[in-house]
Parts: C-alpha cells; sequence; structure tokens
C-alpha cells in the first residue's frame, strides 16, 4: 500500500506522526520528493494529480514486494482539475488558436493508468472508473473480479486533487462548512458541508494472502441513493457487530443522519472516524481503507491522530467494519480482517 | 442508439444502407472552427433532445445526459423491459468528458463570484457521473451502476465490465453503453493534437489526415444466457469474446507495429473460441489519423497474414464518438450479422503505403457475417477489443 495524503502517510512511521491541521477547510496532500519516482524530464510535464498518483502507485509497488505488472485499475472522481482548467482558459485566452495540447491530454482521466502502465511496461488489463463515491469502489470491485478470473495480484488506487478553484465552484452547491473549521474539530462542528481533502492511495491486491498482506477484504457492498430503511437493514445483513468500525463522518449534518442508522445499528461497538485526516473528497474511501489496514497489521492506533477517541478500543482486533458515503448519494461498506 | 446519421437504431441502418455519411458543419458549437472543422453532429438542438429523451425541458440536464437518456429509452424499450426493477438490472455507462459540453458555456461565470443566476444548476455536471446518475434516476437503476473513462475505448470497457459481472453472477442483467456530445474542448483539444481533418475523414487511405469527432449514444442490454432464455428474452446477438489490454508504449500515439491492437483482437478471438478464419467482418477502430491506421492494419496483417477478413471503418458516418464509439461500433456489428451487410468505408481512394489491405468501400448485402471483431483503441494504450457473434443456442 502508499499514501498520499494531507497527513505525513508517505514515509516514516504513520505511529509517531504528527497530525497536520488546517483552519482553511481545504486539506491538501503533503507532496513527496517525487526525483526518486519519476525521471526529472517527465516530472516537469506533469501536473500535480499525475504526480501524486504515479507516485503512490509506484511506492505501492515497491511496497508489496511484487514487482511483476499485472492488472491496473483506479478510480477518479475529477482526474486532473489543474489541466482541465488551464484547457479551458487556454482556449478563451488565445481564442482557440496554437494550443498547447499537453494540459488536454492530461486532462483525460486515464492518463494516470496510461503513465503508470507506460513506466511498468504493463500490458496487462487497465481501466479507469469515474464515478464520484464509486470510481474507487468500482476499481476495487473490478480487481476482486479479476482475481477471481485468475489474475495474481492487481495495483488497484485511487487519486484525487483539490484546487482553489474548484474549492470555490463547489462552495457554491454547499459542499464546504461556511464557517472556518479547524480539521481537529470537525465533528464537534455538526453544520451543513465538510471540508475539502484531496489524496492518491494505492494497494497491492492479491487472490491469497502473503506473509506481507496488511489485511483480507471479506465483504464488499456498494449501495445507490437507499430509500428510507435499506441502509440499516443492508448494515445488518452484511456483518455481525465487528470490533471496529472505521467512519466516513464528514460533520455534514446534511447527511449525518446516514451515519446515526450506523450506531444504531452497531450500539457500542467502537468507532474511529478518518474525514479529519484527509478532508472529504470522491475517493477519500480509499484512504479510508488504507488507514483500517494499517490498523488491523500493526494491531495499534496512532494515539496522536485520534485525540480523546482511543479509550474505549480493544486492545487487539480482528475485524472492522469501514463504512462511507459520498453526500449522502454512493454508500459503501467493507469488511476487513486481519490476516 | 442516437448518432448524427440517426435518432435509433432503424435510422441508422437505413442511413447506413444508403451510405449517407453524417459528417458537415456544427450547429450548436461555439467555435471558430465551426466552418472549417467537420463534425458529424446529432440533428436536434438541445430542447428537442429533451423530446426523444422523454423529459420536460428542465435546467441541469446537459446535452451528455440526453444524448443518453433518447439511446437508453430506445434500447429499453427495444429490448421489452418496462421495469428495469423487474430484475436486478446495473448500469455502467461510459463518458470522457461529462457535461463539458454545457458547463464550458457557463464556465466563466461559474467560477465569478459577481454571476449567479439558474446555471448554478450545472455547476455539479461537468463531472462523468452526472450524466450517468440523471440517466440512472429517471429510468430507475439502483442496483449497481458505473462510470468509465478509458478515452476512445470507454464503452468497450464499458460492455467488458458489465459482460464480467453477469459472469460472474453477481447480476443477470447490466445495459452497458456511453454517451458523448460535442464539446469545444475536445475539438480543441484534438485540433491542438493535429489530428483532425479538415475535409470528411478517410480512413486507411494515403492521404488521410486525420479524424473527424462525432457525438451520440448507444446502449446494449447484457443478460446471462440462462436468465435470457427463463426471460424469453429476444436475444439479437452474443458477446462471446473480449480483451482489454495497454499498450505501454506513449501516452497519445499507438505503436507503429500495432501491438496493442494485436494482442487485444488476438485475445478477444481466442476467448470467443474461434479461429481466424471464422472472422467474417471487422468494424476497426479506423480513425484515419496517420498514426491509428497504420497501427491498426499492421495488426490485422500480423493477426490474419494473408487472409485479413473484410473490414471497414464507419468513422466517416458517425464521426469519432469517443466514449459512445464502442457501443455505437457494437450496435453495427450486430446489424451487420442480422442483415447480412458490409458497411462501406466511405472516403476511401488509395490503399496506404505501408500496407497491402484495403478496406470495403461498398456495401455488400446478402453476404453471411457470423463472428465480427469491433475495436476501440485510446490515448493512455487503452486498447479493446470486442467479438460479437451470432447466436446459435
Amino acid at each position: 500500500m502508499a499514501a498520499i495524503s494531507p497527513q505525513p502517510t508517505f514515509d516514516g512511521d504513520i505511529f509517531s506522526a504528527p497530525m497536520v491541521h488546517t483552519d482553511s477547510n481545504l486539506l491538501s496532500c503533503i507532496e513527496p520528493d517525487y526525483k526518486p519516482f519519476i525521471p526529472g524530464n517527465s516530472l516537469r510535464r506533469m501536473t500535480r494529480v499525475l504526480k501524486i498518483g504515479l507516485t503512490a502507485a509506484l511506492k505501492c509497488i515497491q511496497d508489496s514486494g511484487i514487482t511483476t505488472p499485472g492488472p491496473i485499475v483506479t478510480g477518479t472522481g475529477k482526474g486532473s482539475l489543474q489541466d482541465t482548467e488551464k484547457f479551458i482558459k487556454e482556449i478563451a485566452a488565445y481564442k482557440e488558436t496554437a494550443l498547447n495540447p499537453t494540459p488536454f491530454i492530461q486532462s483525460t482521466y486515464n492518463s494516470v493508468n496510461g503513465l503508470i502502465a507506460l513506466q511498468q511496461k504493463c500490458t496487462a488489463y487497465n481501466n479507469t472508473f469515474v464515478h464520484r463515491g464509486f470510481s474507487f469502489e468500482n476499481a476495487l470491485l473490478d480487481s476482486m473480479m479479476l482475481l477471481q478470473e485468475g489474475a495474481t495480484h492487481t495495483l488497484t488506487g485511487a487519486f484525487e486533487e483539490i484546487t482553489r478553484e474548484h474549492f470555490y465552484i463547489k462552495s457554491r452547491i454547499g459542499f464546504w462548512k461556511e464557517q472556518l473549521t479547524d480539521n481537529r474539530a470537525l465533528y464537534q462542528h455538526l453544520s451543513p458541508g465538510s471540508i475539502a481533502g484531496e489524496g492518491a492511495t494505492f494497494f497491492t491486491l492479491t487472490a491469497a494472502p502473503t506473509p506481507d498482506s496488511y489485511a483480507a477484504i471479506t465483504g464488499f457492498k456498494m449501495l445507490y441513493k437507499p430509500a428510507a430503511g435499506k441502509l440499516s437493514a443492508t448494515l445488518k445483513d452484511f456483518t455481525t457487530p465487528p470490533d471496529l468500525i472505521i467512519t466516513g463522518r464528514n460533520g455534514d449534518s446534511t447527511y449525518e443522519h446516514y451515519y446515526a442508522e450506523l450506531d444504531q445499528c452497531f450500539p457500542g461497538t467502537p468507532q474511529l472516524p478518518f474525514k479529519h485526516l484527509c478532508g472529504e473528497y470522491d475517493t477519500a474511501g480509499a484512504f479510508g481503507l488504507w488507514l483500517a489496514a494499517q490498523l488491523l497489521k500493526a494491531q495499534q492506533i496512532p494515539q496522536q491522530w485520534f485525540p480523546g477517541l482511543t479509550e474505549h478500543l480493544p486492545a487487539t482486533f480482528n475485524s472492522i467494519l469501514f463504512y462511507n458515503h459520498f453526500y449522502g448519494e454512493q454508500h459503501v461498506m467493507l469488511k476487513l480482517e486481519r490476516v | 442508439m442516437i448518432t448524427a446519421i440517426g435518432d435509433n437504431v432503424a435510422g441508422n441502418l437505413h442511413q447506413l444502407r444508403l451510405q449517407h455519411s453524417g459528417l458537415g458543419y456544427s450547429s450548436y458549437i461555439d467555435t471558430i472552427y465551426k466552418d472549417v472543422l467537420p463534425v458529424a453532429e446529432v440533428k436536434h438542438a438541445s430542447e428537442s433532445l429533451f423530446a426523444l429523451a422523454g423529459i420536460p425541458v428542465k435546467e441541469g440536464y446537459t446535452r451528455t445526459t440526453l444524448l443518453g437518456l433518447a439511446a437508453m429509452r430506445e434500447a429499453l424499450q427495444h429490448a421489452g423491459i418496462t421495469d428495469v426493477q423487474s430484475a436486478p438490472t446495473g448500469f455502467i455507462n461510459a463518458s470522457t468528458v461529462g457535461g463539458m459540453c454545457d458547463t464550458e458555456k457557463l464556465y466563466f461565470d461559474i467560477i465569478n463570484p459577481e454571476k449567479t443566476g439558474s446555471f448554478l444548476q450545472y455547476i455539479d455536471t461537468l463531472d462523468c457521473a452526472d450524466c450517468t446518475q440523471r440517466i440512472a434516476d429517471i429510468v430507475g437503476f439502483s442496483e449497481h451502476i458505473a462510470t468509465i473513462s478509458t478515452a476512445c475505448s470507454s464503452s468497450a470497457n464499458a460492455l467488458m465490465f458489465g459482460a464480467r459481472m453477469i459472469k460472474q453472477g453477481l447480476l443477470p442483467r447490466v445495459v452497458c453503453g456511453g454517451t458523448e456530445a460535442l464539446t469545444r474542448f475536445t475539438l480543441n483539444g484534438f485540433n491542438s493534437l493535429k489530428n483532425v481533418d479538415k475535409q470528411f475523414c478517410r480512413p486507411f487511405d494515403q492521404q488521410r489526415t486525420g479524424l473527424n469527432l462525432g457525438e451520440g449514444a448507444a446502449y446494449l442490454v447484457l443478460e446471462g444466457e440462462s436468465f435470457a432464455r427463463a426471460n424469453n428474452s429476444r436475444i439479437l446477438a452474443e458477446l462471446s469474446g473480449y480483451c482489454n489490454t495497454n499498450e505501454a508504449f506513449h501516452p497519445t500515439s499507438p505503436s507503429p507495429d500495432g501491438d496493442g491492437a494485436y494482442e487485444a483482437m488476438k485475445m478477444a478471438l481466442a476467448m470467443s473460441g474461434h479461429s481466424l478464419e471464422e472472422v467474417s467482418y471487422i468494424n476497426v477502430h479506423g480513425t484515419a489519423t496517420l498514426n491509428n491506421d497504420v497501427s491498426e492494419g499492421k495488426a490485422l496483417e500480423r493477426l490474419f497474414g494473408e487472409k485479413v477478413p473484410l473490414f471497414s471503418s464507419t468513422k466517416p458516418f458517425t464521426g469519432h464518438t469517443l466514449a459512445a464509439a464502442g457501443a455505437i461500433e457494437a450496435i453495427y456489428s450486430i446489424l451487420a450479422i442480422q442483415n447480412g451487410l458490409i458497411f462501406p468505408n466511405l472516403n476511401f481512394s488509395e490503399r496506404m503505403e505501408e500496407l497491402n489491405i484495403s478496406p470495403v468501400t461498398t456495401l455488400m448485402e446478402g453476404y453471411p457475417v457470423n463472428h465480427v471483431i469491433s475495436n476501440s483503441f485510446g490515448f493512455g494504450g487503452n486498447n479493446a477489443s470486442l467479438v460479437i457473434s451470432k447466436y446459435e443456442g
């Protein structure tokens, strides 16, 4: 696994890494040193989401120790916003003449996948899903099908960026809190909207566990715009009470009722939220899954990231229920178990 | 389906038989290239597309969504599905730029704090999921939805993903395809790559200089065989093979020898269990760009040797409809099988110097077509081939 996120998740020990905080309502990624991963001449042309996407993918391959190229499947809600914005503006500024094609090429949603394949000389299956809170999740489903069909492993991930301009655009339709809110206090400020985030997260998935596996995915369900009662019924049907629940709670009062349903389904089961670490974005679920897998393997919690939330946690935990939704539309539940 | 040559499948077949191209000049894109670069535009203003889409005129519905809805209505009706909830039904859509066709006209208002108004209804239509969800919500899909974006191979991959979900027993029925509306953004994108022909495109011709963009939408209802039989579905054809492969050669160009195209066709055909000799027709990707046609042509020669089957590109009819192309051409492949037709590759006059093969140039009727390969190759090295076969059940 590998994650580039607003927290120091790329290198070093996450159990001692400090928590990054801001009250700007926008959590930006900590960008790593790209040079060990991407040649300088390529780096100069690439925009941010291409860099974080490709680098997280390459780091994930390193981390897994599985270097044979396999299928590459990703999800992104928005692709390269920087390139899309740039090309729209250049069309206007240069009145449709003498345009540089690079932003157009990089704005295509599958450009990160193409780069990973190119860098890895990987001619296997390659697919990109672009469906808001189901982008990463469809990539995960596709990967699980590939493993069923006989692939030994897949490289599966997600990448997203937030730009100042897109932050403003989404603020016009209530995506973010009106008051500036410190991410450390996200859950204490229940009001309409959340705080924005971004990140690139990759996983190597294998059909059978290896000594290096972080966790096993043992259950997976997506629900689109569930009718009243459907979420609770599905959650109860999905799993017996797990040892720990990781939730996508994000301080947004408009859709908090879904998380309240989760609370009622599993009263007394300890919970940890993760959006104060990464912010809200289409593919934040991938970061949540990364966190859950880290905890299962290490059997410890980065205490400093969850001040005041870790008192009632069990000493060991073998199963985690992950539940997340994106603005009430795309709901995802995953069951993870220790291997 | 809906394309520049027809509002439905019958309309498309009619124009294919008449060999009438849909290429012309845009009435609806706001561009300086309106009268310079040909496009294959659907002959309806967005207002009149609402009627085809079966919904009242309303803010927030992009041309991408309306084209998709029009095609979706026909696909469901043709399959005799009055209620998509009658069996668990997934919806796998494909899009390359979402609702850019409408948002590009409003973008500078959207980012201007001093501007406000009903255009804000379009804010969330830029991404690719918007059209999928609006179509899903109107038609009633709730079981599984997804949107794929792998450039020009997007809807071929949507068909593949749906077929695999059925094979794995996740769903008995999935509606798959894609929708694409012409945009100033995409036209300028391809033009900046010097990939657009000022004349009507000439696939596989020595003098070709590029593609013409098109718009449209197409959906196919895929069902598992046992479900289709139990359900008494009218089976039009069988999706007998498919392959998705990446060329890992260049961000926008295919390899000169067509490694990716070769691999995709070879593996898809192997999966179908049919031999090279059994392939009756290949609906090639055939965009008429310098690189694609060399690469795809070389791949055909490498795979089939001296016996390359009849092949043609239907892009001179529909333009290159990007995310919709794979699904549109899958329907054309089925029409070829059902009607014993080989569609002509319009605008061809001179064989390419790199190749020993040339496409079919006149309409062939009464030709038995049993197995068709349909190719879709895209940016990012994303290659996809489908094998569509006559159903012999």
